[in-house]
């Protein structure tokens, strides 16, 4: 009898999760109004269970939440439509789920955009659902810059960073400053490589040189393989440039700390880096670390308003990826209401071209030709823990590097729109 | 020679790390017959455990090194008479997945609590500074977390070959049925020895917490490679595994001198030689094996 | 040996049901893009022929592989290049994704089946690794982290952008793979296999060379999930590393396991299950997709190792137990035999 029972609450509990999954088949339907739907809708597709749930995730949803009421506020009865609505999905960085749920969200959702998407993979295949759609697309998770290169499409934008930026600021930046040789260490999969190369290229056409470069396993815990190799090398290397992201960052840098590599003159400088993984080790740990930022919050008055306010609603403090959220969001409401309409078409024609300034944004443009967003980028120092006023103030601002510096020329893309 | 033997020492410590996590799983093995894929999250646990002991009651490393094992052992004890044991008559794939569904659960427990990012955890004061080994200097907390692995190996192996409950575990693990016949309660050592096993992990763990990230994930990426290291070491021998811990670990840090690119397989590879050349791997006995 | 296939031995289980089950089967098949979105219907589909190609290792044959994405993976990537650079009909894609997954699972087959157990599955893991390590250093073919992207749908220039069409376009190859696997299952070679699974040694002791048997079972189970694995790439425009990391080979067996180990429905239910799941769990904002699943997984384990299909099937002995004892009043009915674990522990396994 117990059995019985058993397999009876088995059976009904699957019956009704593989029910509750349906009534969302169905031939995929059309229609156009001036406003589809009568509604524009912002759909948020991130990862919000594993590893960048933190420094983008939820959060970003509520930037974007943020940007949609800042927006209503500032055109009130005159905005193109008052009925805007904000659905978000967790990709847990699966491609193939970013594949289906872009979709759905396209679909089902009636999605016009679809903002964020991190890891390449999925960045790329989203970017894909979004030529075949012919709906919106504002990557601002990924680094890969083959959306603005190869896998370009028209109505693709990629808002935030990309690999040129962060290897063309920090790279050219630090050899400057006279740390002529460097070691480079990068993790051993696409994003690594990318790095590297855009790293090595800017050193070299900074007149630095690379002693080495080492690929590293992926994920690792452990480096003081390198970390050993790096005093011993001859010449010894000014500076050690590491690609690493996430936990594996966070290992390098504590086996950096250990091996005491700072003591033997040995600088260090990071491909990518978000202040929640500064966060995580504590100022002290990366004192004096040199890194390409795309915002930072304390940066100036303006940066700190829209701070306070994120504070208020999520109790932290945002990363680069939060307030790009709110602005490509913002850009692109404000597009639409250019545009008079939210068909995509219309809106890519407000958008290629567009300059504009913003909080997260400075001195911004949209590339036409490979609709990038090029905008003010900066080259930060991380603060030891004394100079440290406040929570999360942990980034000293070196300098600012302009738009049309910052990133990759659009003809060496490879883009054709 | 001198960074050569550098990195040796270098792949000696990691090697502490995956000989301590292989010795609780062949210990664990060998009594119950249950490959504990729990294992990376009860390491995770332990790290966690140091930095909650010292972040909410300000519990010092070196309390951490006794209280969080000592804990973890207690945990380990209510899990295997719950959950472990029920599953214990049937296939091992069973209780393979059964573990493998409490790591999910585990991890992803300690992830709503505190995130994916990483926490920060300091190095003992004590140990901060850097040891002159003669020929060349070394991070005195690397010794000493090598110096551990190996005592406490040495010490597990001793209790095995010299003490009578040693040599009951030894015989309950190669030839169960014949030592219930002759009469000892095999039965009241299988949750000391799995817990044992359990606080072996969470004492490794501790020692990770102030040299690697501290992150709910933090095993996950450990485990198959540990998984590795007892199949070469040989299922069900303990010398087998702690051998082959410390081997893959300077394996692995030569592979990441000479050939990077390939290091993140290097250990597969051996392992896939291993089990050619010798089935039961390094140390196995064949009838572990089927 | 050919012989071994194309006799046809009697399923087990009750004739009156199965030609019914088998209909009903068919018909929610053909229904599926009504109920659930098409493109996830499409992915239980592919799903389920992987599950059931491993629950063809796992259920009959009795070993645990934990490599078989790299199957399912590298078929993905070559019915990718095969559908980008020729432009032949995706079908034809698909199949020469599942020849090279029967090709590779050859030598490695070879140097896996002499092991069994938790060796079998560490060296199958072993290998699978070593596969994803080459599709990751193999970037100009398998645009590495960045994945293959752009397949295009083929067929005779018809258009299948839609993939409520594309449904019905691949659904024949999932159907009949899954056709194949159940006539491989209800043949002398898939007795034998369940003779290996119960008692290898005495298998062997009667005459069958058992190795020789293990490694075609592994063939034919890596074939028919890359013939799952190519689709999958098609109906999803492309391959990336996801589809041969470990945890694609850990998804398949939870699906085995969650629908029944050994029976071929189990698998099915268990793939639609799962991936309900993950699609559910992905919009719910529920936080805590791990504990969901661990927790499905530990119950499953615990309570319901016959699967969800064993607990179907039980309760329909019992029903049928109580229709007939309310048909026919005394003596009261013999215990029904309790369906016997789906593995097997013979003295031989590991302990």
């Amino acid at each position: 009898m117990r059995t019985t029972i058993r397999a009876l609450t088995a059976v009904l509990t699957t019956g009704t999760l593989l029910a509750a999954g349906c009534s969302r088949g169905g031939p995929s339907g059309g229609g156009d109004d001036k406003v589809s739907g009568d509604k524009i809708v912002l759909a948020v597709l991130n990862d919000q269970s594993g590893v960048y749930a933190d420094l983008s995730g939820r959060n970003s949803v509520e930037a974007v939440r943020m940007a949609v009421a800042d927006f209503q506020a500032k055109y009130g009865d005159r905005a193109v439509t008052k009925n805007i609505e904000v659905v978000t999905a967790d990709h847990q960085n699966k491609p193939d789920i970013a594949n289906s749920k872009a979709q759905e969200l396209y679909d089902r959702q009636q999605a016009d955009i679809i903002l964020d998407v991190p890891t390449s993979s999925a960045a790329l295949a989203v970017a894909n659902v979004a030529k075949a759609k012919k709906k919106l697309y504002f990557n601002i998770g990924a680094a890969t810059t083959e959306l603005t290169g190869k896998q370009c499409n028209k109505y693709t934008f990629h808002y935030a960073y990309d690999t040129f930026m962060l290897a063309n600021g920090t790279g050219t930046a630090v050899t400057k400053e006279g740390s002529k040789n460097w070691y480079i260490v990068y993790p051993d999969y696409a994003f690594g490589q990318d790095m590297e190369k855009s790293f090595s290229a800017a050193i070299s056409a900074a007149g630095g040189t690379v002693l080495a470069k080492d690929p590293t396993p992926f994920p690792n815990d452990n480096f003081s393989t390198f970390l050993l190799k790096a005093p011993a090398m001859k010449p010894k290397p000014d500076v050690l440039g590491t690609m690493q992201a996430g936990g594996d960052l966070v290992n390098l840098v504590k086996q950096y700390n250990e091996f005491k590599l700072r003591e033997q003159g040995i600088k260090l400088s990071v491909g990518l880096m978000f202040i929640t993984d500064i966060h995580s080790l504590g100022p002290d740990a990366f004192a004096g670390t040199t890194f390409t930022d795309a915002w930072y919050w304390n940066f100036d008055d303006r940066n700190r308003q829209w701070a306070d306010r994120f504070m208020a609603k999520t109790q932290t403090r945002p990363s680069f990826a939060h307030s790009a959220n709110y602005s490509a969001a913002m850009q692109y409401l404000e597009a639409v209401q250019r545009a008079g309409t939210d068909a995509s078409d219309a809106v890519v024609g407000k958008l290629e071209g567009y300059s504009y300034d913003d909080v997260f944004a400075r001195n911004a443009t949209i590339r036409a030709e490979d609709h990038r967003v090029v905008h003010d980028v900066y080259l930060a120092e991380v603060k030891p823990k004394s100079e440290v006023k406040t929570d999360w103030d942990y980034e000293k601002i070196l300098r600012t590097i302009p738009a049309a510096e910052a990133f990759r020329p659009a003809s060496a893309g490879g883009c054709s729109l | 020679m001198s960074s050569f033997l550098q990195q040796c020492f270098n792949g000696l410590v990691s090697g502490g790390f995956y000989a301590l996590l292989a010795l609780g799983l062949a210990v664990i093995f060998g009594m119950l017959g249950v490959v504990n894929f729990a294992h990376g999250a009860f390491f995770m646990l332990g790290a966690f455990g140091a930095y909650i002991a010292l972040a909410e009651w300000g519990v010092p490393f070196w309390a951490a090194l006794f209280v969080v094992p000592a804990l973890l052992f207690i945990f380990g004890a209510v899990l295997e008479r719950t959950l472990i044991r029920r599953l214990v008559p049937f296939d091992p794939l069973y209780n393979f997945l059964l573990t493998f569904g409490l790591t999910l659960v585990l991890q992803d427990l300690v992830k709503r609590e505190y995130g994916v990012q990483s926490q920060p955890y300091p190095r003992p004061a004590e140990l901060s500074g850097s040891l002159d080994l003669g020929l060349f200097d070394y991070p005195a907390y690397q010794v000493f977390v090598l110096a551990t692995a190996v005592v406490l190996c040495v010490a597990v192996w001793l209790v095995l070959t010299r003490t009578r409950v040693g040599m009951v575990v030894r015989a309950a693990t190669e030839r169960a049925e014949l030592t219930r016949a002759l009469g000892i309660d095999v039965g009241r050592w299988v949750t000391p020895v799995f817990a044992f096993g359990v606080a072996l992990a969470g004492l490794a763990g501790v020692l990770a917490a102030p040299m690697r990230a501290v992150n709910p994930l933090m095993g996950a990426d450990l485990i198959i490679a540990v998984f590795a290291v007892v199949v070469i070491g040989g299922l069900g021998s303990v010398f087998g595994s702690v051998l082959a811990g410390f081997g893959i670990g300077v394996a692995q840090s030569l592979g990441n001198l000479y050939v990077p690119a390939l290091s993140q397989t290097l250990i597969f590879i051996i392992m896939a030689v291993v089990l050619l050349w010798r089935p039961a791997g390094l140390f196995g006995r064949e009838e572990a094996r089927t | 040996m050919i012989r071994m296939f194309l006799r046809h031995t009697e399923p087990a289980g009750r004739r009156s049901l199965r030609y019914p089950l088998l209909a009903a089967g068919l018909l929610l098949a053909l229904a599926l893009p009504w109920l659930i979105y098409p493109p996830v219907a499409m992915d239980i589909a592919c799903w389920a022929l992987f599950a059931a190609a491993v629950d063809l290792l796992l259920g009959y044959t009795g070993l645990l592989s934990f490599g078989h994405a790299a199957f399912w993976g590298s078929s993905a990537y070559a019915a990718g290049l095969i559908a980008i650079h020729s432009g032949l009909p995706f079908p034809v894609a698909v199949l020469g994704g599942a020849v090279l997954a029967a090709v590779l699972a050859v030598p490695i087959g070879y140097l896996c089946v002499r092991n069994s157990g938790i060796y079998f599955a560490m060296v199958t893991l072993a290998f699978a690794q070593m596969v994803y390590f080459v599709a990751n250093q193999w970037r100009a073919v398998t645009g590495g982290e960045n994945g293959l992207q752009g397949i295009p749908r083929e067929l005779f220039g018809l258009d299948l952008s839609d993939p409520f069409v594309f449904y019905y376009a691949g659904l024949p190859i999932v159907l009949l793979g899954l056709w194949v696997l159940w006539r491989i299952v209800h043949s002398p070679f898939g007795h034998v296999l369940v003779a290996i699974r119960d008692n290898s040694a005495r298998a062997r002791a009667i005459g069958y060379p058992v190795e020789r048997y293990k490694l075609l079972a592994f063939v034919l189970s890596a074939a028919l999930s890359g013939l799952a694995g190519g689709l999958f790439a098609i109906s999803h425009g492309f391959a990336s590393l996801q589809e041969v990391n470990w945890t694609t080979s850990g998804k398949a067996v939870m699906m085995v396991v969650l629908g029944g180990i050994g029976t071929l429905w189990g698998s099915t239910l268990g793939a639609a299950l799962v991936v309900q799941l993950e699609d559910y769990l992905s919009t719910s904002g529920f936080d805590g997709i791990g504990i969901v699943t661990g927790t499905v997984f530990v119950l499953v384990v615990l309570l319901f190792r016959q699967g969800l299909w064993g607990a179907a099937r039980q309760l329909g002995a019992a029903a049928d137990r109580a229709l007939r004892r309310s048909r026919r009043p005394p003596p009261p009915p013999p215990a029904g035999p309790e369906p016997a674990e789906p593995i097997p522990t013979s003295s031989t396994t590991a302990r």
